[in-house]
C-alpha cells in the first residue's frame, strides 16, 4: 500500500490539552507535486495538526510516517531534516535583520569564519527573483509590509530546499493580485515535486490552487474530497450543517449621522479624508494594502495623532490623540492585529472582556470583580465564545474566538460606533457568520459600524456604503447597489487628486500605479 | 494571578490538594524543602524563636521586593529600591535628629520621598521613554548619591520614637514581621482587586492592546513606580529602626535581592504574572538560607556560592514546574504522571543536593557551649579582616575553640541578622567586628539580653555593654601617618586623600585623626580628598584622575595599603620617587611595597593579634574569668628600616 510519491501520512493522530481535545484520530497523507487543502473551522485542529509536523507539539497517539517510515518530529531540527518547511500565520522573522539575513539566518554562508554578506545577497536575490518580489535583499524586514514579509518567508523555505511545504492562511493577508502572485509560485513549486499542504478559508482558492481536500471538524478528519467539489458540499463538510447565507446583511434604518469625520490629515500619510457613518449603518472602507486605511481608523479612535481636521461624534468634537476621550464618545476599535493589540494574551477570557469596563466598574480605587466576571459570563454567552471556561488564557483559544473576545470587550462597554479593522481576517465561514450577525444586532441597536476589509466580497456583502481609499485618499464612494468588484477595483487602483494638493504626480501614473504607497 | 490554572479536578482529596498546591508552587515546593532539610541538619533551626528571626530578616528584603513586584508584573524593572530606601530613612534620620521636625512628619518626608524618587523614575520612564532598566539604574546612582549627601557620610541617629519598630511587640512578636505582613496583604490587595493593580496585570502584559482599551498607561506607570518608591521607603525605615540609625550605605545591593525574591516568587522579568505570596515565599527563601548557613557555621566565601546555586535551582525548579503544565497535559493519563514524577525527581534531587552541600560545608561540632565562639567579620574583602580571621582561626585552634566566622559583607542589616543568628545557636561568647559602631546597637543589646557576652574587635560597640574591646587605635593611626608623611616630605608640599568608603567608621577617624596631625604641619596642603572605597582597583582610577588635575603633587595618604597600592600603579616610577605614598594596616602586600620602596610607610596594625587577643578573650569570658575591659594593639608606623622585623 506505500506509495513512491507519498511525502507524508498521518494516521489516527491524537492530541489533548487540559480540558479539551484538540485532535482526536485525524488522517492525512501528502504525495509529491499536489496542494493538498486542509479546509476546517478555527478550532478544528489544523494548527494543531501542522504543529505536529513542525515539531512544536508532540502527538499522544497515532503515527507521523515520512516516506513510509515511522518518524517521531520532537524538534523544529527534526523536522527541518525531514525537508518539512511551515510558514505559519505570524512570521518567524527578525524585524532589525535584513531580508537576506533573514532567510539565511543560522545558515549563513560562510568564508574564512566570517559571513560571506556579498554571496549571502546574491543567494537571496535569486530566491527573491523566483518568488518575485521586488524588494532589496538588503532591506530591514521591519520596513516591509506584511505581503512582503510573506514572500520573505516562502524565499526563506525554497532556500531550505523543502519537500514538504506547510502554508498556514497565507493569503489572509494578501489582496486579490498578491494572491495570483503567491499561486504562481505554488502552482511553480507543485511542478517541482514540492508537497503543498494549503490551509485557507476562501473556498473559491481550492477550485483555484487544490488538488485534494481533507476536512477536519472538531478534531476529526470528516473526509477527504476532490478539490472540485461544490463550495456548498464544502461548507456542508465543515460545518457540519449547511450555511444558508453567507452575508446576511439586515439593513436597518440609517439615522442621524454619529461619526463624522473631517479634512482629517497626516502629512505623508493621508489627506484630507472626510466621511460620516449614521446609527444603524455599516460602512466598509475598501482599498489595497497600504492605502492608508488603517491610519485613518486609529487617527480617528485617538491612537495615533493627526495634523489637521476634526473627528465628532454626535456633534461633539473629539480631542486628537486621546484614545479615552474617543472612547467616552462611544468610540470602539477591533484592531487589525488581533494578538498584538487587541488582547493581553496571557490573561483570561474574563480579564480580556473586562479590559474596556475595568475602570467604569472601579469605585474608590478598587475594581468589582463579581460584576465583571456576571457581565464576562453574559457576553460570552451571548457570543457563543467556546472556551473550557472563564479563566482559560485567550491564547490557547481559536482565532475566531480571539476575535469575539475582542469584540466582546467593545460590546459591554456600550458602544456607540465601532471601527472594526479586518473583523474577519483568518477566521472560519461559521465564526465568520456569528461575527456578520453581530454586526447585524449592533446596528439594529442604532450602533455605528466603520469596517475595513481586504476580503472584497465581504465588503460588498456587508455594507450599506462603501469608501474606497488608494495612496491615502478616498477615491471615490459608492452605495450598496453600485458596489461591485469591478468599480471597488478601478477606484482602489487609481490616483485620486484633490484640488488641496495642486502639486501632484502626473496623471500617466494613475493607469500604472498598482500599489499604494506611504508618503512620495 | 487568576489565569494561573483551571480548577478543574473533581473531588479532589486533601492530599491531591496540597500536591497540586505544591505542583503549581514550585516555590512553595522549594521553601518547604529547604526548611526540612535546615531542621534535619541543625536543632537550632526549628524553634520559634529562631523562625522569628528568619521572619525579621527576611521582611526589608520582602517589603523591598512587594514594591518590585509591582514593576516586574508591569513588565519593568526597579533597580534604585535599595537607594531609595536608603534615602528614606536618612531623609527621616536627619530632619527628625538633626533638624527638629517632629517625628511624624519626618515619616512622612520619608515616605514622600520614595514617592518622589519613584515618580522621577516613572516621568522618565512614561513619557521620557527611557528603558526602565537605564531610569531605574540612574536613580540607584542619585538616590545612593544624595543620602550621602544629606548625611554628609556619617550615620544619623534614628529618632526612638520610630526605632521602635524594629523591636518586639509583647516581647515576642516582632514589629518588622508585623510590617512585612501588613505591607504584603497591601501588596496582594492592590495586585488583585484594585484597578491599578489589574491595568498592571494587563500593561505587563500586552502594553498596546491595555492602551487601545482605554487604559491610561503612561499615568499608571507613574503610579507604578510611585508605589514601589512607597514600599521602598517603608524598606528603608523598617531597616533603619532596626540598626537605631540611618545608614547612607543601607540596603546596598537589595535591590538585586528584591529581584531575586520576585522572580524566584514565580514572576516572569517579561511581565504579566507574579503575585505577592509568591514574592513573600522568594524572600522567605532566601532568608532561609542565610539563616541556615549561619547556623551551620558554613564558610562564609562557601555561603555565597550555596545562595546563588540554590536560587538557581528554586527558579528552574519552577521552570521545569510551568514547561510541564504548559506542554498541555490531560489529567490522569500516563504522560501525566511521568512529568509529575520529574517534578518530584527535581525536587527530591535539589534537597539531596543542598542536604549534601551543607553537610559537606558544616564543620560538625560536638564542643561545650563555653567552648562555642561565634565571630562576625564586617567583610572579608580585605586583607586586613582575612588576616584578623587567620589570627582568630589559629588561637582557637590553639586552645580547642569551636570558631564559627561569618562576613557581613560590610552590611550593617546583615550583621544584626547574624549576630540574632548566632544568639540562637547557643554560642559561649559572640565576638563582633562591627560594620557600624552604632548601628550594631540594637543587635548588640539583643546579645547582651539574651547573657551571652559579647567581645568587640577592632571597632567599639556604642550603646551596648562589651565585656571586652580589643582595637588598634585608628584615630591615633591616622596622627602617625600625618607625622610620618609630613616628616618625609620635610614639612611642605601638597598631597591627596585616597579614602575609604564613605561612611565607614574607619575612613571616618582615620581621617580625621589625619587632620588632626596635618595641623602641626602648616607647610602641606591637601589639594584633594576623593573615595576609592578601601579598594585597589578604586585606588587606581581615582589615582589617575587626580593626577590630571593634580601632576604635581608630593605625597599621598591612602586610608588603606589596598588603596595605597593602586595609587602606586597609576603613579608608576614616581611612587617612592617625587611621590611619597603612605598608606595604613600593614597587610603582606602593603610591607612587600614598603620592602621595595614604591610605599613610603604602612600604618601598620596588627590583625592577626586583634583576632588572637580577642578569641582568647572571647574563651576567657566564656569560663567567668576577668579580662581587661580594653586591650590596645598598639600601631606602628612601619617603614623601609623596620620592616624586616616586623610580622602583622
Amino acid at each position: 500500500m506505500s506509495n513512491d510519491d507519498e511525502l507524508l501520512r498521518i494516521e489516527g493522530i491524537r492530541k489533548t490539552f487540559p480540558g479539551v481535545v484538540a485532535l482526536d484520530g485525524v488522517d492525512f497523507d501528502l504525495r509529491r507535486g499536489e496542494v493538498h487543502v486542509l479546509l476546517g473551522e478555527n478550532g478544528a485542529g489544523k494548527s494543531t495538526l501542522i504543529k505536529m509536523l513542525s515539531g512544536a507539539y508532540r502527538p499522544d497517539g497515532g503515527r507521523i510516517l515520512a516516506g513510509g517510515e515511522e518518524v517521531r518530529i520532537h524538534s523544529a531540527q527534526d523536522s527541518a531534516h525531514l525537508g518539512i518547511a511551515t510558514i505559519y500565520q505570524e512570521f518567524n522573522l527578525v524585524p532589525d535583520l535584513t531580508v537576506a539575513e533573514n532567510i539565511f539566518l543560522g545558515r549563513q554562508p560562510r568564508r574564512l569564519g566570517m559571513i560571506d554578506r556579498k554571496r549571502m545577497e546574491a543567494d537571496a536575490a535569486v530566491l527573491l527573483e523566483r518568488v518575485g518580489v521586488q524588494v532589496s535583499p538588503r532591506a530591514r524586514v521591519r520596513e516591509l509590509g506584511i505581503a512582503r514579509l510573506q514572500m520573505v518567508e516562502i524565499a526563506k523555505a525554497l532556500s531550505l530546499h523543502a519537500r514538504v511545504l506547510i502554508m498556514d492562511e497565507p493569503t489572509a493577508v494578501l489582496t486579490s493580485e498578491e494572491v495570483e502572485k503567491l499561486f504562481s509560485i505554488v502552482r511553480q513549486l507543485r511542478a517541482d515535486g514540492v508537497g503543498i499542504v494549503f490551509i485557507t478559508h476562501h473556498l473559491e482558492e481550492i477550485a483555484a490552487i487544490g488538488d485534494r481536500v481533507t476536512v477536519i471538524r472538531d478534531g476529526k478528519s470528516v473526509g477527504e474530497v476532490p478539490a472540485t467539489t461544490p463550495e456548498d458540499e464544502l461548507v456542508r463538510l465543515m460545518v457540519g450543517r449547511s450555511i444558508e447565507q453567507q452575508y446576511p446583511r439586515e439593513r436597518a434604518d440609517a439615522g442621524a449621522a454619529l461619526l463624522s469625520v473631517e479634512g482629517l490629515t497626516r502629512d505623508g500619510v493621508f489627506h484630507d479624508i472626510s466621511f460620516e457613518v449614521r446609527a444603524g449603518e455599516v460602512v466598509g472602507i475598501a482599498g489595497l494594502v497600504g492605502a492608508g486605511r488603517t491610519e485613518v481608523v486609529r487617527a480617528v479612535f485617538g491612537a495615533d495623532p493627526y495634523d489637521q481636521g476634526a473627528v465628532t461624534v454626535s456633534g461633539d468634537l473629539i480631542p486628537k490623540h486621546d484614545v479615552n476621550a474617543a472612547m467616552t464618545a462611544g468610540i470602539g476599535l477591533v484592531p487589525e492585529d488581533r494578538k498584538g493589540q487587541g488582547l493581553v494574551l496571557d490573561q483570561s477570557v474574563e480579564e480580556n472582556l473586562g479590559l474596556v469596563t475595568m475602570r467604569a466598574a472601579t469605585k474608590g480605587g478598587l475594581v468589582d470583580l463579581k460584576g465583571q466576571r456576571a457581565a464576562a459570563a453574559r457576553i460570552a454567552k451571548q457570543l457563543g465564545v467556546r472556551m473550557a471556561g472563564l479563566g482559560q488564557q485567550v491564547r490557547t483559544l481559536s482565532g475566531g474566538n480571539q476575535q469575539k473576545v475582542v469584540i466582546g470587550k467593545w460590546l459591554l462597554a456600550d458602544t456607540k460606533v465601532l471601527i472594526l479593522d479586518e473583523p474577519t481576517r483568518g477566521i472560519d465561514v461559521g465564526a465568520k457568520v456569528e461575527i456578520y450577525q453581530l454586526i447585524n444586532q449592533l446596528t439594529a441597536g442604532g450602533a455605528a459600524v466603520l469596517m475595513i476589509s481586504s476580503d472584497l466580497p465581504e465588503v460588498l456583502g456587508m455594507s450599506d456604503r462603501v469608501l474606497v481609499m488608494a495612496q491615502g485618499r478616498i477615491a471615490g464612494e459608492l452605495s450598496a447597489e453600485q458596489a461591485t468588484q469591478d468599480s471597488v477595483m478601478a477606484l482602489a487602483v487609481s490616483t485620486p487628486s484633490t484640488s488641496s494638493t495642486p502639486t501632484r504626480a502626473t496623471t500617466a501614473q494613475a493607469t500604472t500605479a498598482v500599489e499604494g504607497h506611504r508618503g512620495h | 494571578m487568576a489565569t494561573d490554572t483551571l480548577k478543574s479536578t473533581p473531588g479532589a482529596s486533601g492530599a491531591s490538594v496540597i500536591r497540586r498546591l505544591l505542583l503549581d508552587n514550585g516555590a512553595l515546593t522549594a521553601l518547604i524543602v529547604l526548611v526540612i532539610a535546615m531542621s534535619a541538619l541543625s536543632g537550632d533551626f526549628l524553634t520559634t524563636d529562631n523562625l522569628l528571626n528568619v521572619g525579621v530578616q527576611a521582611a526589608v528584603t520582602a517589603i523591598l521586593a512587594f514594591g518590585v513586584t509591582f514593576v516586574i508584573v508591569s513588565a519593568g524593572i526597579d533597580l534604585s529600591v535599595g537607594s531609595v530606601a536608603a534615602l528614606s530613612a536618612t531623609v527621616l534620620a536627619w530632619s527628625a535628629t538633626q533638624h527638629g521636625v517632629p517625628v511624624v512628619l519626618a515619616v512622612v518626608l520619608a515616605i514622600a520621598t520614595g514617592i518622589a524618587a519613584g515618580l522621577v523614575n516613572g516621568f522618565l520612564i512614561a513619557y521620557g521613554k527611557l528603558p526602565p532598566f537605564i531610569a531605574t539604574l540612574a536613580m540607584l546612582s542619585v538616590a545612593r548619591g544624595l543620602s550621602l549627601v544629606i548625611s554628609q557620610g556619617s550615620p544619623i541617629a534614628f529618632p526612638d520614637s520610630v526605632s521602635h519598630l524594629g523591636d518586639t511587640l509583647g516581647g515576642w512578636l516582632p514589629v518588622p514581621v508585623l510590617v512585612m505582613i501588613v505591607m504584603g496583604l497591601i501588596a496582594a490587595f492592590v495586585l488583585g482587586r484594585t484597578y491599578i493593580g489589574r491595568s498592571m496585570y494587563a500593561i505587563g502584559g500586552n502594553e498596546e492592546a491595555a492602551r487601545l482599551s482605554g487604559l491610561r498607561v503612561s499615568k499608571q506607570k507613574l503610579a507604578i513606580y510611585a508605589l514601589s518608591g512607597v514600599f521602598a521607603a517603608a524598606a528603608g525605615i523598617v531597616l533603619a529602626s532596626r540598626l537605631s540609625s540611618a545608614q547612607p550605605q543601607a540596603a546596598d545591593g537589595y535591590e538585586l535581592d528584591a529581584i531575586a525574591a520576585v522572580v524566584i516568587g514565580g514572576a516572569s522579568l517579561a511581565g504579566g504574572t507574579g503575585k505577592a505570596s509568591g514574592t513573600l515565599i522568594g524572600a522567605l527563601i532566601l532568608a532561609v538560607l542565610r539563616n541556615g548557613l549561619n547556623l551551620l557555621s558554613v564558610s562564609a566565601f562557601w555561603q555565597q556560592v550555596v545562595i546563588g546555586v540554590v536560587i538557581a535551582l528554586a527558579v528552574l525548579l519552577d521552570t521545569v514546574r510551568r514547561r510541564s503544565g504548559a506542554t498541555p497535559v490531560a489529567a490522569g493519563t500516563g504522560d501525566g504522571k511521568g512529568k509529575q514524577a520529574l517534578t518530584y525527581l527535581l525536587a527530591a534531587v535539589v534537597a539531596a543536593a543542598v542536604v549534601g552541600a551543607m553537610s559537606f560545608l558544616h564543620s560538625g561540632s560536638s564542643s561545650a557551649t563555653d567552648r562555642k565562639v561565634g565571630l562576625s567579620l564586617s567583610t572579608l574583602n580585605n586583607p586586613f579582616y582575612v588576616q584578623l580571621k587567620a589570627g582568630a582561626q589559629a588561637e582557637a585552634k590553639k586552645l580547642g575553640v569551636d570558631l564559627t566566622v561569618t562576613d557581613a559583607q560590610n552590611d550593617a542589616s546583615q550583621q544584626a541578622n547574624q549576630l540574632q543568628n548566632f544568639t540562637s545557636s547557643g554560642l559561649g561568647t559572640i565576638i563582633v567586628n562591627p560594620v557600624d559602631s552604632d548601628a550594631v546597637a540594637p543587635a548588640a543589646r539583643a546579645v547582651n539580653k539574651s547573657g551571652i557576652p559579647l567581645v568587640a574587635v577592632d571597632r567599639s560597640v556604642n550603646n551596648a555593654d562589651t565585656a571586652s574591646l580589643v582595637a588598634s587605635d585608628n584615630v591615633t593611626g591616622g596622627k602617625l601617618a600625618a607625622k610620618a608623611l609630613a616628616d618625609k616630605l620635610g614639612g611642605t608640599g601638597t598631597i591627596v586623600v585616597l579614602q575609604g568608603q564613605a561612611g565607614t567608621s574607619a575612613a571616618r577617624e582615620r581621617g580625621a585623626g589625619f587632620t588632626e596631625g596635618l595641623k602641626a604641619y602648616p607647610g602641606i596642603k591637601v589639594v584633594a580628598s576623593q573615595p576609592a572605597d578601601w579598594d585597589r582597583t578604586k585606588g587606581l582610577d581615582t589615582m589617575t584622575n587626580l593626577l590630571q588635575a593634580h601632576p604635581d603633587i608630593n605625597g599621598v595618604f591612602a586610608q588603606n595599603d589596598e588603596m595605597a597600592l593602586g595609587a602606586i600603579k597609576a603613579l608608576g616610577s614616581k611612587a617612592g620617587k617625587s611621590v611619597q605614598v603612605v598608606g595604613f594596616d600593614g597587610t603582606p602586600d602593603g610591607l612587600t611595597a614598603v620592602k621595595a620602596g614604591t610605599l613610603y610607610a604602612s600604618v601598620a596594625q596588627q590583625p592577626t593579634e586583634l583576632g588572637k587577643i580577642a578569641v582568647e578573650n572571647a574563651l576567657k569570658v566564656a569560663e567567668g574569668k576577668s579580662v581587661e575591659k580594653s586591650v590596645m594593639v598598639p600601631v606602628k608606623v612601619v617603614t623601609k628600616e623596620n620592616v624586616a622585623g616586623f610580622t602583622g
